[in-house]
């Protein structure tokens, strides 16, 4: 990573920032907003579904062999397990994909964008680059990702619930069992993925839009950028679930 | 409807095929390795890599017991944050960030120079890109990812121990009491295994989308771009493959 974490992050709250002003002075246009999102659900929506249902059969395969060894019964995890895909690994999960999948197509297109000039040509065609290309990224992602984590959390429950049922002849229904799951339970996965969800195409357009020199420049915005995409998303979701569990501990 | 099957039936056979011959040809030249480019590639991959791994380390093992530890009694909750770790949440978590910067990374520098010619102008002196630049990263990626790994559980499992007793008061000696009891070498093996694999992965999946690469610096970018996502697609598929045989080899 380049300079310190404070500086890192200083850079993209300077773009988010920025691209909220410019967003709001020149209008975002909502086809473009939609094209994006289309764009980014029809391509992460695969990899989080997949990725999710089997990260839920190979959960409550370790859960099982333990299960067996210590307390014998499995159907007891069913609720724990419903709550915690919902808090915590839903959210996580979707975000780190979502920061790989959407994080590097971004960085890619704007870093080839910028280092062929055509970032220049925008701006003198009186169009503002933040406004045009990050705004409406910005915004597609900020309602995705919510959609794409309900659909991580279906994903990972019913995988479990299916292989407890078919693979163990026990009762899967039990990890279908929202019983647990708190308003602030909801409320932090809602507040992670709306975070995380803003993060990404700002971390990611940073490294793009900075790109400068050949095709080299670009190889290394697409590095930079998803790893900080990533390594944001793991640092918010901690700060959130930390910041959670501090005010649920003093109620 | 068929069309469609046998397009994607094509595409995912085509896709294992490239993946397979880059792992044969890697194995076909281990013994011939070049020494100089496989320091180099574990200097980048491994080493500079370091800041990061510890920084992911400290968050994954800190929300593992914010997370899980509430559920799991006192006597347990080290066994349950530890266990959970090593088994998957800290291979999984490691993998995907590592195939984020070794993947992108490894493809975008094959990519440059595929585009550029560079990797025919190998070639044509009769040097083969796969001995001299292949082979050195894809075994410099599972050492580096399998040296990280271990750096990365101790320093979460520490983490851990530290976010236990911060947040629910956990003494230090109770949590690994419960490590001691609980948790065998078995455990710390399957992450360790779990982890090299997706090394290996990450390697083989980011050479092949840079050996693709076509055209200018959108091109590099895509390459880059689509190392990544497959790279994080093979890591889950290696997940479910690995664990059912895992949980059977090395739980007792």
């Amino acid at each position: 990573m380049t300079g310190g974490p404070l500086r890192v992050l200083g850079a993209q709250t300077m773009l988010f920032a920025r691209t909220v002003r410019a967003a709001a002075r020149h209008g975002v246009r909502r086809r473009e907003v939609l094209r994006h999102m289309a764009e980014l659900g029809t391509s992460s929506a695969l990899l989080i579904a997949v990725g999710l249902f089997f990260f839920g059969v190979v959960l409550v395969t370790i859960a099982w062999a333990q299960a067996r060894k210590y307390f014998g019964n499995i159907a007891v995890l069913g609720p724990p397990y419903f709550q915690l895909i919902l808090r915590e690994f839903s959210p996580i999960m979707a975000a780190v994909l979502a920061a790989s999948r959407q994080g590097a197509s971004t960085a890619a297109a704007l870093g080839a964008m910028s280092v062929n000039e055509q970032l220049e040509a925008l701006e003198l065609s009186a169009a503002d680059p933040l406004a045009e290309l990050v705004a409406p990224r910005l915004i597609a992602s900020v309602l995705v990702l919510p959609l794409l984590t309900v659909l991580g959390v279906v994903a990972a429950t019913s995988s479990a619930a299916l292989t407890i049922t078919f693979a163990f002849q026990n009762n899967g229904a039990a990890f279908l069992d929202p019983s647990l799951v708190t308003t602030g339970d909801v409320l932090s996965a809602l507040v992670k993925t709306l975070l995380c969800g803003a993060f990404i195409p700002i971390a990611a357009s940073l490294r793009g839009l900075q790109a400068q020199g050949g095709a080299g420049a670009v190889g290394e915005a697409v590095t930079v950028g998803v790893v900080e995409a990533c390594m944001g998303c793991l640092l918010i979701d901690f700060l959130v679930a930390a910041a959670f569990f501090i005010l649920s501990a003093q109620q | 409807m068929i069309r469609a099957v046998g397009r994607l039936t094509l595409w995912a056979l085509r896709g294992l095929g490239a993946n397979a011959l880059v792992l044969a040809r890697t194995l076909f030249y281990l013994p011939r390795l070049d020494g100089g480019e496989l320091r180099r590639a574990l200097v980048l991959f491994g080493f500079r890599s370091l800041p990061l791994t510890l920084g992911a380390a400290a968050l994954i093992g800190a929300t593992v017991v914010l997370q899980i530890g509430v559920y799991a009694t006192r006597l347990y909750a080290g066994w349950a944050a530890g266990f959970s770790l090593l088994w998957e949440f800290g291979p999984l978590l490691l993998g995907l960030v590592m195939g984020a910067r070794i993947g992108a990374r490894n493809a975008a520098e094959l990519a440059l120079l595929n585009v550029n010619g560079q990797l025919e102008g190998l070639r044509g002196i009769s040097l083969d890109p796969f001995r001299i630049l292949v082979a050195p990263r894809v075994v410099a990626s599972l050492l580096s990812v399998l040296g990280l790994a271990s750096v990365t559980f101790l320093v979460a499992i520490i983490w851990q121990a530290v976010a236990a007793y911060l947040t629910l008061g956990l003494p230090v000696r109770i949590f690994f009491g419960a490590f001691a009891d609980l948790l065998f070498w078995g455990d710390l093996a399957a992450g360790i295994i779990k982890s090299a694999a997706y090394g290996l992965a990450i390697a083989v999946v980011s050479t092949t989308a840079g050996l693709k690469a076509a055209g200018g610096a959108a091109g590099v970018g895509r390459a880059a771009a689509a190392a990544v996502v497959s790279g994080c697609a093979a890591i889950f598929f290696l997940d479910l493959a690995l664990t059912p045989w895992l949980a059977k080899v090395l739980v007792r």
